[in-house]
């Protein structure tokens, strides 16, 4: 299979972000916490005593203080304001309770409290903040949702759901708690939003199948709320193969099922960066990502997905100048795209590198990248890359690049699309950005693409496979495109072609290629042909009346003029002055008709002294003499 | 009808400096149709000739065109120097009556014929002087004999002005069909695609204007009916011919002796000043039609053609069938327009493009139009001055036939319309016309 390799493409399609955030790594002292809603973590130093760092991405919400160890911590957390600490410590009392500290400007103001769950005998699985103020304590008896209020102190319980639980997991961006019960038989998404629980649809899992902690992520991806679960064939429950992960769509996602296909089995890792799902493997120490907004073939509402590419490692990351040892059984991966080493004390995010997505492909795959890539916040500049590569190539990549155009035009139609209709209702809906991160117009096109290679021996193929595809796509040609198309075949001497085009409106109809072509006249005359079709079709009657005129036309640019109502302004002298050079029978009818049009108007024939016509008055009376 | 062949006298090529002494008349005849008349007559015939041409030039540096004797008229034709084509045609020789000129011969199509009689040779066998002269009766012979006897030029306006008829594709499949060339011409740079048809309408022309009209003139009048018949008698398609098959050799390409029977033209391809030596590789699946043209210093080799053959198979068949689906749909439409009882026909000059309301199918030739109404259509045509750049015409026949050609930006239009009316009535039902077929089209106003 032809290989294709973006030049200057990175080997790579994922990195750590450089540098790391570094921490006290984990140690017979240090505990090391993470909060996955704040991306934060905490070294907690001899339970507090000799000190709490908290560290994240963001600088501004470091710091670090004190506090007196009063057990081991569980789980630590900041309110999403910063101003509340709530820390979940395992005490032999087993009481189920939550301490809370307030903070001002990221310094403990010495105000403690704690709160007790309301079901006494429960175990405190977990808690979240979903909003500032309000924290949901997940037990093993159900969700208590309850208001804090930090002055007073005090928490007040504003809901609860029993549900027998023995897990769960949580996912920050769309506020959904997923229970798990009947140990990991049944599955149940709570949505913590609007100081409420609600109950969502359970999940339908194979009761035979039941699945574990370690299996299940609640992610955000694509504007639906998916619990991504990853199914292992096992010898015990008679499924075999390799491992698939199976996105149920919890909120949105039209109720269509996402199978993701990885031909791996072992040890998994999940990520999400910009609407791609990134699974990491560390026997074969690989990340695949997967695209499920890819055009795909449903079956059932099933959509089934390969990987984009192929699976490729993260780019070798580097701590105190040395490379760290990647997929490494330290790591802790959160969604969605945090990768912790506990041991070494790094925290990075994930990036992608989408010129990477190009390094290395089939030809046919091409297309499909560029479709991945159309859907990626920056993706346009390895898709100009990709182009301008296949246009130098366009021996042979022809097919793949008008694959590309149609990728791209595509895109471009649906929001146009959606613009329209938008327009026409007059609703305001701010989402374009979202669902269409990369656009790519035709002006883009030629001054990205297409202007570059004035010089390729295969233009003329390009633009034609370019037109097509805007064609194929209901697009009106427009003036830059345009523009460049006639250039291209006038000087590439495919001026055949471009007739064809302009008789089929494959160019659009626009004053300006009218012009275009009647410039080309002098050469190839039936340019000139086409060019006052498309002006008659155009209605650009003023404009024909010019153009006859100066071919030395005088009576056809009178007719003319007179069917547009044009002919009482038109100059005496510019149509005498053409009516000269046609020849004396066209220059006594049009003198007399002029006269005519000056008795009419003005009541007398005579040329006035403005018009500057003297020297045709001359020259018919030397006609009239002559004859 | 106009019956070419029975109105053909004779037909002859000479070349004076060919036996230029006295016992050499002979070998001036290049070529003499019919061929068993015998050689004193054609002697007498060409002597004849010779001498009118000759006499004629001390009174033009133009060449003599035309000499009419009471009983016959010689055409003269000089496509390259000392070259000349003589077409010798029968006129009624009883005096008829004034207004009765049914039989008369419009002698511009008689011009046209020997015109493109001339242009068809110069494309399959070169110019006359670069032939060996010792060569030239021998390839005359096996050019000409075959030609004339199977060019029957029937009454039909398509015949009266020989143009291209262009299929009007929507703009989808016309892109599908120029994607294919370029795929194919990117592919195998050595071949240059240089025409794509289907049925008898051309889609894409990759010629000048003059070679395409001939070459397609040689496929729609030689190559393809004969396939298309081959195709009737083969029955069901066979699964090989669906995918497409090179139809010149007729034989299809199939071992390296078919490789030396392609056969070379003479063309001016679109990017060329002058006309070079190509071999002429024409295919062919389900209507569609594909002819290339290969350098002459090109290594013709078996396995690019087989390569070549997998290649386009299967592209073409699938676009055949989408244009087949067009037609189809085309046809659908227009068949709810109820016909309309007049007659037009278009012409443009710059891309040869003919279009006409008359069934131009050559199975069941017209007879609705009189020759007579083709003549004065034919006078129209060849007299530039009637009609000039622009202009418009009108003549009424004796048995009501109103005839309007209209002239403008390098196209004709004429429409033929039989009904007692007067001439504003005409004049009126053209413009109609005129704004319902030729819209979007810009003719000079009056």
């Amino acid at each position: 299979m032809a290989e294709f390799c973006l030049h200057d493409s990175d080997q790579y399609y994922l990195s750590l972000s450089e540098p790391p955030k570094r921490f006290d790594p984990n140690s017979p002292v240090t505990n090391v916490f993470f909060d996955d809603t704040n991306g934060q973590v905490f070294t907690v130093r001899s339970g507090g005593v000799t000190g709490v760092t908290v560290n994240g991405l963001d600088d501004s919400k470091s710091t670090s203080f004190r506090m007196e160890d009063k057990g081991p911590i569980i789980s630590i957390k900041f309110s999403p304001d910063h101003k509340v600490l709530a820390i979940q410590r395992n005490v032999d009392a087993q009481t189920p309770s939550v301490e809370f500290a307030n903070f001002k400007d990221l310094v403990p103001t010495n105000v403690e409290y704690s709160h007790t769950c309301k079901w006494k005998n429960a175990k405190i699985l977990g808690f979240v903040w979903p909003k500032v103020n309000e924290i949901a304590f997940i037990t093993d008896y159900g969700i208590e949702l309850l208001q804090v209020f930090p002055e007073k102190k005090q928490l007040k319980t504003l809901k609860s759901t029993s549900f027998s639980c023995a897990w769960f997991s949580w996912c920050a961006q769309s506020n959904i708690v997923v229970l798990a019960g009947n140990n990991g038989a049944l599955l149940q998404p709570f949505s913590l939003s609007s100081s409420n629980i609600t109950k969502l649809q359970k999940l339908e899992l194979d009761a035979t199948r039941p699945v574990v902690e370690r299996d299940v992520f609640v992610i955000r991806l694509c504007e639906a709320t998916w619990c991504a679960i990853f199914r292992h064939g096992s010898p015990s429950t008679s499924v075999s193969g390799p491992t698939e992960v199976c996105l149920m769509p919890i909120t949105g996602g039209n109720g269509i099922l996402h199978i993701l296909k990885t031909g791996l089995v072992g040890r998994f890792a999940v990520s999400v960066i910009d609407n791609l799902l990134v699974i990491h493997h560390q026997s074969s120490q690989t990340s695949q990502i997967f695209d499920i907004m890819e055009e795909s073939k449903r079956d059932n509402n099933t959509a089934n997905h390969l990987p984009i590419v192929s699976g490729v490692s993260m780019k070798p990351a580097l701590v105190d100048g040395q490379e760290c040892p990647m997929y490494s059984g330290n790591w802790v991966v959160f969604q969605p795209d945090y990768i912790i080493d506990a041991r070494l004390g790094c925290l990075w995010k994930v990036n992608l590198i989408h010129s990477g997505l190009a390094h290395s492909l089939s030809k046919d795959e091409i297309p499909k990248v560029v479709g991945a890539l159309l859907r990626r916040q920056g993706g346009n500049d390895t898709i100009y890359r990709i182009l301008n590569q296949l246009v130098t190539n366009a021996d042979t990549h022809l097919v793949e690049l008008s694959r590309v155009f149609d990728e791209i035009n595509s895109v471009y139609r649906k929001w146009a699309d959606i613009e329209v209709a938008r327009n026409t209702a007059g609703q305001v809906v701010e989402k374009g950005s979202d669902t269409f991160p990369v656009l790519i117009s035709q002006t883009d096109m030629c001054s990205h693409v297409l202007q570059a290679h004035a010089d390729d021996k295969y233009l003329v193929q390009v633009v034609t496979a370019y037109l097509s595809s805007l064609s194929l796509h209901n697009m009106t040609v427009q003036q830059p495109v345009a523009e460049i198309s006639v250039r291209t075949l006038v000087t590439r001497g495919a001026s055949g072609r471009l007739r064809s085009l302009v008789r089929r409106g494959c160019l659009g109809e626009e004053q300006l290629l009218a012009c275009q072509l009647l410039s080309l006249g002098h050469f190839d005359p039936a340019a000139a042909q086409l060019a006052l079709d498309m002006m008659c079709r155009l209605k650009a009657h003023e404009e024909i009346v010019e153009v006859l005129l100066s071919w030395n036309e005088p009576v056809s640019a009178a007719g003319a003029a007179r069917q547009c109502g044009v002919w009482g302004a038109l100059p005496a002298r510019k149509v005498l002055s053409a009516a000269k050079v046609h020849g004396p029978a066209a220059f006594r009818a049009l003198y007399h008709a002029l006269l005519a049009r000056n008795e009419r108007e003005r009541g007398s024939p005579h040329f006035l002294k403005g018009e500057q016509c003297e020297i045709y008055i001359e020259y018919y009376k030397q006609l009239m003499e002559d004859s | 009808m106009i019956d070419i062949i029975n109105k053909i006298d004779s037909f002859f090529i000479f070349n004076s400096n060919f036996g230029p002494r006295e016992g050499d008349e002979l070998k001036r005849i290049l070529y003499f149709y019919p061929g068993q008349v015998n050689s004193d007559i054609q002697k007498t015939q060409v002597g004849l000739c010779e001498a009118v041409v000759k006499f004629m030039t001390t009174f033009s540096s133009a060449p003599c065109e035309a000499l009419q004797t009471q009983s016959k008229r010689y055409i003269f034709y000089q496509p390259e120097r000392n070259f000349w084509m003589v077409l010798v045609i029968c006129i009624p020789y009883a005096t008829k009556l004034p207004g009765d000129i049914k039989d008369a011969v419009e002698p511009a199509i008689m011009y046209d014929f020997m015109i493109s009689s001339y242009k068809m040779f110069r494309m399959f066998m070169g110019l006359f002087r670069e032939i060996l002269p010792e060569d030239t009766y021998a390839i005359c012979e096996k050019f000409f004999t075959p030609y004339i006897s199977s060019r029957n030029i029937r009454n039909d306006l398509s015949n009266v002005i020989q143009g291209i008829n262009y299929l009007p594709l929507e703009k989808n499949t016309f892109f599908k069909v120029i994607c294919f060339i370029d795929l194919l011409e990117v592919n195998y740079p050595d071949f240059k695609c240089i025409s794509f048809l289907y049925n008898d309408q051309l889609i894409w022309n990759g010629l000048c204007k003059d070679d395409m009209l001939t070459l397609y003139q040689y496929l729609i009048h030689n190559l393809l009916p004969k396939q298309v018949e081959k195709e009737i008698q083969g029955g069901a398609v066979t699964a090989a011919e669906r995918h497409g098959r090179f139809i010149s050799p007729p034989e299809g390409i199939h071992s390296e002796d078919d490789l030396k029977k392609i056969i070379k033209v003479y063309l001016i391809r679109e990017d060329d000043n002058e006309a070079k030596a190509y071999y002429l590789v024409i295919y062919r699946t389900l209507s569609a039609t594909v002819s290339f043209t290969v350098d002459e210093n090109t290594n013709l080799d078996l396995s690019t053609f087989r390569s070549l053959d997998t290649f386009i198979g299967p592209k073409l068949s699938t676009i055949a069938s989408s244009i087949g689906e067009q037609c189809t749909m085309h046809a659908l439409v227009n068949a709810q327009i109820t016909p309309t009882d007049h007659k037009f026909l278009y012409f443009n000059k710059l891309n040869l493009a003919l279009k006409t309301s008359m069934p131009s199918n050559s199975l069941n030739p017209s007879t609705a139009v009189s020759p007579e109404v083709l003549n004065i259509i034919a006078e129209v045509h060849n007299d530039h001055k009637s009609l000039g750049k622009y202009g418009e015409i009108i003549i009424k026949t004796p048995d009501e036939y109103w005839i309007t050609g209209k002239s403008s930006n390098d196209r004709e239009f004429y429409v033929v319309m039989q009904k007692n009316a007067n001439l504003k009535e005409i004049a009126d039902e053209v413009k109609r016309i005129c704004e319902m077929q030729m819209k979007g089209i810009f003719f000079y106003p009056m």
